[in-house]
């Protein structure tokens, strides 16, 4: 991996973590108890930022996809897999994470209500994202392929932030990007943005070492192709 | 299929049939479970974050190991 990249990683990864404290030390001692919901509304603070993290994976993935197609720079292929495979975790984290906040607050795991169903929906569309990419014999041809579902699966993100004002919905409504301007109090709003950072820092250090991995597998196989006669090592396909 | 392939897809189901398996537990909850209601969001609010550190820390450790084979790889 190139030590600009490394570095690069490691120093977003350093002030994701240092935030990730902060926050922590926010949720856990500093920010006031909503008063109908009681602790659990704590879950909050990292249910919206894994939401808005993965909503950005996949915006990268889809700008990255786009140019991949005109362009067909592997870099961009590259950094469109890296952006998927973390969104994909960060989404899993906003579907694992709702439904324990849902139990206590609407008294049951799971409704079939817009937001909820279309966020499961997105989660399935970049599964197959990678179903796809690996299902091809020729794997120029699955890059592609994945690239227009990694485009149409970001289409939906708009849709799901506009979900639970036109349609009916269970699902709380905006309380920070409304035309109003954010309705919680100050240190709840403190504590989401802490939150927000802290994530995106995360994201955007793991994507660095993500992107990496991907560039040092794929010189691998092409050493490998070239005739180096160096074996790919377990778990790493071309 | 990959081995990343397979985990994303043991997730998948496991997120696909977690609702149908809430859905088969009926009723709103009774007058004692709504007194342990402020003990419960506790649980349910350290079992969110359990989850969310898990599963983040999970990807951090399989990107250290798939680097750690692709550059012994390399250096071999």
């Amino acid at each position: 991996m190139s030590g600009k990249i490394r570095w690069s990683g490691a120093v977003l990864g350093i002030l994701g973590l240092a935030l990730v404290l902060v926050v922590h030390w926010q949720v856990f001692y500093w920010v006031s108890t909503e008063r109908t919901m009681g602790v659990v509304q704590r879950i909050f603070y990292i249910h919206v930022p894994a939401a808005w993290v993965a909503f950005m994976a996949f915006g990268i993935v889809a700008v990255c996809s786009a140019v991949y197609l005109w362009l067909e720079d592997e870099r961009l292929d590259m950094a469109a897999l890296a952006a998927a495979e973390g969104g994909m975790l960060f989404t899993s984290i906003v579907l694992l994470t709702g439904p324990l906040w849902g139990r206590v607050a609407w008294g049951t795991w799971w409704t079939w209500e817009p937001r909820l169903t279309l966020t499961l929906l997105l989660f399935f569309i970049y599964l197959g994202y990678f179903l796809v990419r690996s299902s091809t014999e020729n794997s120029e041809r699955g890059k592609r392929f994945a690239a227009v579902v990694g485009i149409v699966g970001a289409l939906e993100i708009p849709l799901i932030h506009v979900s639970v004002q036109f349609f009916r919905s269970l699902h709380p409504e905006p309380v920070v990007m409304t035309p109003e301007g954010p309705s919680l109090p100050g240190d709840m709003l403190t504590t989401l943005f802490t939150g927000l950072a802290a994530f995106t820092l995360l994201f955007l250090a793991f994507f660095l070492f993500r992107y990496g991995l991907e560039r040092m597998k794929r010189a691998l196989a092409h050493r490998q192709l070239a005739g180096d006669g160096v074996p790919l090592p377990e778990g790493v396909s071309s | 299929m990959s081995k990343l392939n397979r985990w994303f897809l043991a997730l998948a189901l496991l997120i696909a049939f977690l609702p149908e398996l809430a859905q088969a537990q009926s009723g709103l909850p009774d007058a004692g479970a709504l007194a342990s209601q402020n003990l419960r969001g506790y649980t349910h609010m350290f079992i969110a974050y359990f989850i969310a550190w898990g599963l983040i820390l999970g990807w951090v450790v399989s990107i250290a190991r798939r680097l750690g084979r692709v550059e012994k790889a390399l250096r071999e």
